[in-house]
């Protein structure tokens, strides 16, 4: 029994099990923001890891697999930005702008707050990238001394309240221009913001998942100068 | 496709390579995804499956954070102590950052498009 509880092919098949039956939910409350399938899959593997006594170092060798994915998954987020390159051309100035702007604001407005609660420095690393995607996120977040998995967690709620916020901030707002609407979703809530963006319009949708893509290496950029600098 | 999955492996090793050797501060994949993108613009031909393999990567992205998900089963303290800070934190933050992306958006291409009206 031991050896089964430490076994690759347990635990992956469990958080794939998990997995799968969150993402039916998920479906079933047509994507609702609260229901997101890492959202309801992880207390669910916590409490079995709970329950068995295995450790977290135990799980995470045996589910490494699903982790490595996310180094060919990031690289080719490279592909819908170049097919994208006419309209990303086109609007160089404005999504140039907006990006730089906004990408700023997402790391110091973060970082700014918890400095003010006194968080020490793990936890300003964690969260200064929160507005990059996840894969983006924790490894950022862990190349500057922060926990992945506490920027993995941050991300997800940045996305939450980025797409549950964004259609009454923009409407009262009175910006009616979707390129603008939906690259402003993407650059602070990533692909979350990007999947609420195409339910609302398929123009609001390019421009988030552009958004979301360039504020990734803007965000991962800024940090990196940053943690040269401080 | 195989190749395609090549090229993606050949990108990322390539981005770990920079990363590790030249010590670019920036992380492995996304020198690789600025790799591909310069791979892409040298060699112009259409990868269909390319596409279809990114494109799968991308969709089944979610399930890949979840063994770091996970991770939060070691963080209680930190969660108990500054998780309340750590909502606030987020939620103000997303916020401000929407408004600030979407009005200099707009501003900005309020600009650009008056100086192209005066100049046409």
């Amino acid at each position: 029994m031991n050896d089964l509880m430490s076994s690759q092919v347990f635990w992956l098949t469990a958080t794939l099990v998990a997995f799968a039956a969150a993402d039916f939910v998920s479906r079933r409350s047509r994507r609702h923001p609260f229901c997101h399938p890492v959202l309801l899959a992880t207390p669910v593997l916590i409490a079995i890891l709970l329950l068995t006594g295995t450790s977290y170092a135990t799980y995470l060798e045996a589910t490494q697999v699903l982790g490595f994915l996310l180094g060919p998954a990031v690289v080719g987020l490279a592909v819908p930005i170049w097919e994208r390159r006419a309209l990303i051309g086109r609007l160089a100035m404005p999504i140039a702008a907006a990006l730089a702007a906004g990408s700023l604001t997402a790391i110091v407005s973060a970082v700014g707050i918890m400095m003010l609660f006194g968080a020490p420095r793990s936890i300003l690393a964690s969260i200064a990238p929160r507005a990059s995607t996840t894969p983006v996120a924790m490894e950022m977040a862990s190349q500057l001394g922060g926990v992945a998995a506490l920027a993995a967690v941050i991300v997800l709620f940045a996305g939450v309240v980025g797409a549950m916020t964004a259609t009454p901030l923009f409407d009262a707002l009175k910006i009616r221009d979707y390129r603008a609407r939906g690259f402003a979703i993407g650059v602070s809530a990533h692909g979350f913001g990007a999947a609420r963006a195409f339910q609302v319009d398929s123009t609001a949708g390019t421009f988030a998942g552009l958004g979301m893509a360039l504020n990734a290496i803007a965000t991962a950029l800024l940090l990196s100068i940053a943690a040269i600098l401080v | 496709m195989l190749g395609d999955i090549a090229l993606l492996f050949v990108c990322l090793l390539g981005g770990e390579s920079v990363h590790r050797l030249a010590g670019v501060p920036l992380p492995g994949s996304i020198i690789g995804m600025v790799l591909l993108f310069g791979w892409l613009a040298l060699v112009r031909r259409s990868r269909p499956g390319l596409s279809s393999a990114t494109t799968w990567l991308t969709g089944h992205l979610s399930v890949m954070f979840v063994p770091s998900a996970v991770g939060l089963v070691n963080e209680g303290p930190i969660l108990s102590r500054y998780g309340l800070a750590l909502a606030v934190a987020t939620a103000v933050s997303t916020v401000l950052t929407s408004v600030v992306t979407v009005l200099v958006f707009r501003w900005t291409l309020a600009r650009v498009s008056e100086r192209g009206e005066r100049h046409a």
